[in-house]
């Protein structure tokens, strides 16, 4: 059976000001503005994740049920995959 | 003059105007960068598949697959080579390009300092910036057509230090972020220099505006500033307006104008850093100015008691 796991695009970069954040692709030369949920999730992906590590990681970090964390985490992991902001890897 | 430490040319005059330029601007290079400037019969031309990004008349390609930065030049032949992994520039000018000295240290020259310095942790930003008189830092933030030279010059004329009026290096300041300026004269073009009502300065006849040294207007010179203030700038309607900004707006603001940021991996989280570092220190505003500026007795410190 083969399970994905998630990593920021190497050529990311992220910085944030009072829980704004803002991410900058390099490769493609833009940038774009990311909710606070969004730098958490981006900051776990800075190494290799699974979907379910990156739910718990949304389930320890803020008060919000099961379903709400993997409805959010898939949103924007769709997102980010659409954009090249994350990588995903089978394995 | 002392030959500046860092550069070299094989053509004497050129290394004495470059020389010059850089003792001028009280930003010679840090120990370690290494600049050189040659005079040569053909430029290169180097295989180069990356995209062109054009900034004015310089076009530049960066980061990935080669790595180093590539620059190139509209108005004459040119060429400028800065490593990925070394402080090292070399600039191969065509002599049509060496004759054209003014627009030549100004526009090529100064993009390839701009990527050299990146090197050595100074990041350019669009920006003035001074201290009024209450010792607060100030950064004005915007384009050419923003009116921060105008209200440079004002400032410089009602006594607040004066740093720059458009050329700025953001880099780490007692661990803060501090803003170098580029020391030049502050440019006017007609309409700055009719609301200022200043007579003198010299003309800056390529440019099509007078220029002014920051103490021919009764201001003195400096070389940092901390802001504590930071103020996006644009010339609108009737009546200077300040707006406070959210912090989303602030962090694509400041970005937009140190745009250095996304043409290479290298230092690039660095420069994140401390433009974000510059959001947290500095209280931000978003600015319209007026000509009732000029009428105003405490100019721009007013607006923020």
């Amino acid at each position: 059976m083969t399970e994905s796991s998630y990593r920021r695009h190497p050529d990311i970069r992220l910085t944030s000001l009072e829980g704004e954040g803002v991410v900058l692709h390099l490769r493609e030369r833009r940038y774009f503005s990311v909710s606070e949920t969004g730098l958490v999730l981006l900051e776990a992906l800075k190494e290799s994740r699974t979907f379910g590590e990156l739910v718990e990681g949304l389930l320890s970090e803020y008060e919000v049920d099961r379903e709400t964390a993997v409805e959010t985490t898939r949103a924007f992991l769709d997102q980010c995959l659409a954009s090249a902001v994350v990588v995903e890897t089978k394995t | 003059m002392l030959p500046i430490p860092g550069i070299s040319s094989n053509n004497p005059m050129l290394f004495a105007a470059v020389s010059q330029w850089l003792a001028e601007s009280r930003m010679p290079l840090p120990v370690g960068l290494r600049l050189r400037v040659d005079v040569v019969e053909v430029v290169p031309v180097e295989d180069d598949p990356r995209e062109i990004f054009p900034q004015g008349d310089v076009q530049i390609r960066a980061g990935h697959p080669l790595g180093w930065v590539h620059l190139t030049w509209k108005r004459a032949p040119a060429m400028a080579r800065i490593e990925e992994s070394r402080p090292e520039a070399h600039v191969q000018l065509s002599r049509e390009a060496a004759a054209d000295l003014d627009y030549l240290l100004r526009s090529f020259l100064l993009v390839t300092l701009i990527f050299l310095w990146k090197r050595d942790g100074r990041y350019h930003v669009h920006a003035g910036s001074g201290i009024d008189p209450r010792g607060r830092g100030w950064m004005l933030i915007g384009n050419s057509n923003s009116g921060k030279s105008t209200t440079t010059a004002l400032l410089a004329a009602r006594g607040w230090q004066v740093s720059t009026d458009d050329i700025a290096f953001l880099m780490e300041s007692n661990g803060k972020a501090g803003v170098m300026g580029f020391r030049s004269p502050i440019a006017l073009r007609s309409g700055g220099l009719h609301l200022l009502g200043q007579a003198g300065g010299v003309a800056l006849t390529a440019r099509d505006k007078t220029g002014f040294w920051p103490e021919q207007l009764g201001a003195s010179w400096v070389q940092t500033v901390e802001p504590d203030i930071v103020v996006f700038t644009s010339v609108e309607g009737a009546r200077t307006t300040l707006v406070p900004m959210l912090p989303g707006e602030v962090l694509k603001g400041l970005l937009q104008w140190s745009l250095w940021v996304m043409f290479e991996p290298t230092a690039a989280q660095e420069h994140l850093d401390l433009l974000s570092r510059l959001g947290r220190q500095a209280k931000c505003y978003r600015a319209t100015l007026a000509p009732d500026l000029f009428a105003a007795p405490g100019a721009l410190e007013d607006f923020l008691p």
